[in-house]
Parts: C-alpha cells; sequence; structure tokens
C-alpha cells in the first residue's frame, strides 16, 4: 500500500511540474471568472426578470422566466460541453504516464523495486485517474458554485455528470494505457485514443450505416464494432441526460433515450480488457 | 554459506520485431556471489553484462535457466525487496527534488515514513548531496546525479547491491568516495555486483570478477589469481653470480635478469621452494620473493583477443 500510495504521489508531483495541467488549470480558471464576470442576473420572485451578459442586457421579451428550469437547461446544455472538454483535457494531461515511466533509464528505476508490474501500472492508472476526477470536480464544482450563487438555485445533478464524465475518462484513460504500452509514445496513444472516441460516436448510428451498406457480412461489421467500441456518443447523451433529470424506468435511469445497462456496460467492458491487456503486455516486456 | 546471489545456465535470445532476426545475449553462464563479497562482471561492449544485471532484476525475462536472489525466484517481485541497484544511464524525474526522490523510491521498496526521516538525510550526507536536499534533480550534473543513484539504492537498507557503472561520469575524488563507501558496505556484510569498463576500479574494489565475452563466461575467480603468472616469480638476492645461476638452471629453472633481480620460470611451488634451498645453502640471502603478476587489463585484454582470434579460424 506504501508503494502504491509513493506511486500515486509521484503522479501528481509530475503532474504539477508538467506545463500542460497548469494550462488546464488555467484555461479553468479564466473561463470559471469570466464565466463569474459575464453573467447578471435579476432574479425576482424566483423567476428571471433581467439578465445582462457581458454588461450588455438580455432581451427576455418581457417575460418572466422559471429560473430552476433556466438552470437546469443551462447546466444540461453546458454538461454536454463539459462531457467533451473534459475528456479531452483528462487524456492529454494523463496519457504519457506510461511513455513516460517505460523510457530507457526511468523503467529499471521503478522495476527495480519490490513492487509487481501489474501493480505498478494499475498504481499510475488510478493516479491518472485521481488527477482527471480533481480536475473535473474543480471545473463542474466551480461552475456549479457560481450558478449557485448567482442564482440561488442548487441543482446536485449537475455534479452528478462528473461522475458519467469520469466513467468515460477512466474507459478511454485504459486504451490509452494499452497503446501507452505497447508503443511507448505519447503522441501515438494520444491520436489512436481520441480517433477512437469519434469513430465511436460515429458508431452510434451504426442501424443507419450498416442500412446503407450493400453486404451484409459489412453490415455485421458495423454492428459488431459498435458493441466492442465505447459508446461515447451515448455517454454524452447519458450525461446531458442525467443532469437534466432522467428518472427510472423499469428498474434503470433513463438517460437521454438509451439502453443504459447496454452503454455503460460495453464501456466499462472495453476499459476493463484494455487495462487488462496493458497489464499482460507490460508484465511480459523487456526493458 | 549459501549464495545471495544465483544463477544457473542462463541464456537470453533477443528477438527482432518480426522473429526474423535472433540476437544470442547470454549463452549459459552461471554466477554466485556471497554476503560480503564485491563481485566485479567484465566484459567489452555486447558482451551480455547488463542483460545478466536485467535478468537477476527481473527486467529481463531469460529464455532459459533459472536465477534467484536470496533464493527467491527473479520472477517474484518480493527477491527484489533487499536490493539495491543504480542502473547505467538512469534518469531520475527532475521534478523531484533530492530528498522526494529518495522519499518516494524508499516507499516503494516498502521503507515507512518515520524511518525515511531520519535516514535520508544520512543518506544525502554520505554522497556529500546534503545541500541539495531541496534541489530539482534536473538541475543536477552527472556525477551528482551518480550520487543520488547511489543513495536512492541504498534508500532501503539492501543486503544486495547492483551497480551497473557507479563511478560513470564522477570525478576522481568522487570515485574514491565511492570506492570507500562501497568497501564499507561490503564490511557490513552487503554483497555487491559491481559492473564496469574501469578495470583499475574493479581492480582495486573487487574480491572476485567473472569476464563475459560473447554471452559467455571466459574466465571467473579471485583477481589475484587471474592476475598471477602462474610459473613466473620475481627474486631479489645477493649475492647473484653465475655459478648460483647456472645452479638455478640445472633444475630445470629458467632465469633472466632484469633491472637488479632475477625473473624465473618455474614448474611449480616446490620448484620454487627447492630454489630458494639451492640460494640458502650457496650462502645466499634472500630479500624479495613474489609471483610476478598481470593487471587485470592484461587478463582482460588477452581474453577479449583469445576469443576473437578463436572465432576467426
Amino acid at each position: 500500500m506504501r508503494a502504491l500510495a509513493a506511486s500515486v504521489e509521484e503522479v501528481f508531483r509530475e503532474a504539477s511540474a508538467r506545463w500542460t495541467l497548469l494550462a488546464y488549470f488555467a484555461i479553468s480558471s479564466l473561463f470559471i471568472l469570466l464565466f463569474a464576470a459575464a453573467v447578471n442576473l435579476d432574479i425576482v420572485d424566483g423567476a428571471l426578470a433581467g439578465a445582462k451578459l457581458f454588461g450588455k442586457e438580455v432581451d427576455l421579451g418581457g417575460e418572466k422566466i422559471d429560473m430552476d428550469r433556466l438552470v437546469l437547461g443551462f447546466e444540461a446544455g453546458f454538461s454536454g460541453f463539459l462531457y467533451m472538454l473534459g475528456t479531452f483535457l483528462a487524456l492529454f494531461a494523463t496519457a504519457h504516464l506510461v511513455p513516460r515511466l517505460q523510457e530507457k533509464g526511468t523503467v529499471d528505476l521503478y522495476l527495480s523495486r519490490p513492487i509487481g508490474r501489474t501493480k505498478l501500472l494499475l498504481s499510475r492508472y488510478a493516479g491518472g485517474l485521481l488527477l482527471a476526477a480533481a480536475n473535473l470536480l474543480y471545473l463542474m464544482g466551480s461552475i456549479w458554485a457560481i450558478v449557485v450563487w448567482k442564482t440561488g438555485v442548487a441543482h446536485p445533478r449537475f455534479l452528478l455528470g462528473g461522475v458519467v464524465i469520469l466513467f468515460a475518462i477512466a474507459s478511454l484513460l485504459a486504451f490509452a494505457f494499452l497503446v501507452g504500452v505497447a508503443t511507448s509514445s505519447t503522441a501515438v496513444s494520444l491520436m489512436v485514443t481520441y480517433a477512437v472516441f469519434f469513430f465511436a460516436a460515429l458508431l452510434s448510428g451504426h442501424e443507419k450505416i450498416s442500412a446503407a451498406v450493400s453486404s451484409e457480412t459489412s453490415a455485421n461489421v458495423i454492428h459488431g464494432l459498435y458493441w466492442i467500441f465505447p459508446k461515447t456518443a451515448e455517454l454524452g447523451r447519458a450525461t446531458v441526460g442525467l443532469v437534466s433529470g432522467g428518472e427510472l424506468r423499469e428498474g434503470f435511469f433513463d438517460l437521454g433515450g438509451i439502453d443504459v445497462l447496454a452503454v455503460f456496460g460495453t464501456t466499462a467492458i472495453f476499459g476493463i480488457l484494455s487495462l487488462a491487456l496493458a497489464s499482460r503486455l507490460f508484465a511480459r516486456k523487456d526493458f | 554459506m549459501s549464495p545471495v546471489i544465483e544463477a544457473n545456465g542462463l541464456r537470453k535470445v533477443y528477438s527482432s520485431r518480426f522473429g526474423t532476426r535472433k540476437v544470442r545475449a547470454l549463452d549459459g553462464i552461471d554466477l554466485s556471489v556471497r554476503a560480503g563479497e564485491v563481485f566485479g562482471l567484465l566484459g567489452p561492449n555486447g558482451a551480455g553484462k547488463t542483460t545478466a544485471v536485467k535478468i537477476l532484476l527481473g527486467l529481463t525475462q531469460a529464455t532459459e535457466g533459472s536465477a534467484r536472489l536470496f533464493g527467491i525466484p527473479v520472477s517474484d517481485p518480493e527477491s527484489r525487496r533487499r536490493v539495491g541497484y543504480l542502473p547505467e544511464g538512469h534518469r531520475f524525474p527532475g521534478y523531484l527534488t533530492a530528498g522526494q526522490t529518495l522519499s518516494i523510491f524508499g516507499r516503494m521498496s516498502g521503507v515507512d515514513g518515520a524511518t525515511l526521516k531520519t535516514r535520508i538525510p544520512e543518506l544525502l550526507a554520505r554522497v556529500r548531496l546534503s545541500d541539495w536536499r531541496d534541489v530539482k534533480v534536473k538541475k543536477f550534473s552527472k556525477g551528482m546525479t551518480q550520487r543520488l543513484g547511489l543513495a536512492s539504492a541504498l534508500v532501503h537498507d539492501p543486503a544486495v547491491l547492483l551497480l551497473d557503472e557507479p563511478t560513470d561520469g564522477v570525478d576522481p575524488v568522487g570515485r574514491r568516495e565511492i570506492r570507500d563507501l562501497l568497501q564499507a558496505e561490503a564490511a557490513r556484510g552487503r554483497a555487491i555486483l559491481l559492473n564496469s569498463h574501469l578495470l583499475s576500479e574493479i581492480e582495486l574494489t573487487c574480491d572476485r570478477v567473472a569476464v563475459l565475452r560473447r554471452g559467455k563466461v571466459a574466465a571467473q575467480g579471485r583477481i589475484a589469481d587471474l592476475t598471477a603468472q602462474g610459473s613466473l616469480y620475481r627474486m631479489t638476492a645477493s649475492p647473484v653470480d653465475e655459478a648460483l645461476l647456472s645452479a638455478f638452471r640445472e633444475t630445470g629453472a629458467s632465469v633472466e635478469r632484469v633491472n637488479g633481480h632475477l625473473v624465473l620460470t618455474t614448474r611449480d611451488l616446490a620448484h620454487v621452494n627447492a630454489l630458494v634451498d639451492t640460494l640458502r645453502a650457496r650462502g645466499g640471502i634472500l630479500s624479495e620473493l613474489a609471483p610476478v603478476r598481470s593487471t587485470l587489463e592484461d587478463v582482460f585484454v588477452d581474453l577479449v583477443k583469445t576469443g576473437e582470434a578463436g572465432e576467426k579460424l
């Protein structure tokens, strides 16, 4: 446990020394400050009577808008944006963890300690995920706090959206680790993982795509790929769905009209298999 | 006493990416190092020294053969619990300070925080880095990085040290200090396996050596035994006259006068004693008698050249 904690601490120390993470925090902070300064709302009896954006009056058509619904709508839409931003930035800030570990002259220092290779890899994965969670909490927590401060409306569901985003990051980071172990390249690892993100999003339209192809084999391949890859588009919809108020239906949450069990289950399997394969490759590799 | 480092029939074949080309790095080597012993691993570039050390640490898997540390197979991470390693060309994370480096790698080796609080300042003092404790490693010179590496190898108080070129980039004073430190550690009962190109360092530090050549052990033993030229002795005596030399030659010894002393080629130790008896019987006084030794470098070069010549035939 001591060894694992030291490994996680090293991930955080490295992150704090890297410009990418500092830039991420700076961009997030700037975004948060702009958001806090730009939006000024005039709330009367729990409804929006007037709003100013960057000091300019927003035309509400003379109507009073229900504040609760407005905040919910804003947070739901914004969570979709954060799903993309948070996932991309988190991968960017953590994909180097394995390639840097495998560098000549560095890997020997770690592997010569009495810590198994699988444990070492998993501790770095845990460190990367904790780092991503900290980033996400900072960004989403700050936005949520500003919304509460400006409107007096608190929707904890917005924060729950972060859990889905973190779930997507966990699955994609596992894949980035697999590519990192195989290639020892941060650039390749990032490129391939981002490609998987977009390719998987395209596959969400697998029914339409397979209907358009001429052969049954091609259609089956497309369906097959859909079930193998993580459900990146559906998870984005699930984030928005959860924030905007998904409901329990037949024992499962209805989040944006997606099959929750299939989406979360196959994405989790993709991540677990990626991490298991990465661990196996790492354990068998000669350095 | 059972060996703390043990390797039997180690073979390692590296394959190219698609398995089309194979390189034999180790071809059945046996090694054994006991507690308190400083053992040197020598060999030209590509002889398999680093591969052997990497197999001992589980960094590389042997194609054949077995290796154990403290009787535990090297595939078990627990075998590294009491091993300190200094790799060649190591690169500590540049964003860590010297203190943080020792703390993180110490805890990775299972040392608790309270112990590290006292051990880190001690170790930094031993390698003359106390003033650099809070400075980031990226600012260190090569010699300083090497000394930090040595401190990191010692941070968990290991019973075995595997050191790959420990004096690389270190100035002569630093080299002397490292040599003293290694001898002190060996005196405390640590087994040390030293991998170095600096034969003079090895000669001064090691008890035993193995010379690797093309993945095989070309010679192994105590430095004194390897460098002794079996039958050659240097004798200083007086008086030395032609009659004495003739008497020596009559026993079958070959005698040569060199710079005021005699170089005798003898059959064995009994023959040497017989020559001493002859000298005394003639009223001569013996002031020095010593075996003629080569340097370790001579032995090393001979072994490597013999190997190359053998391969050409």
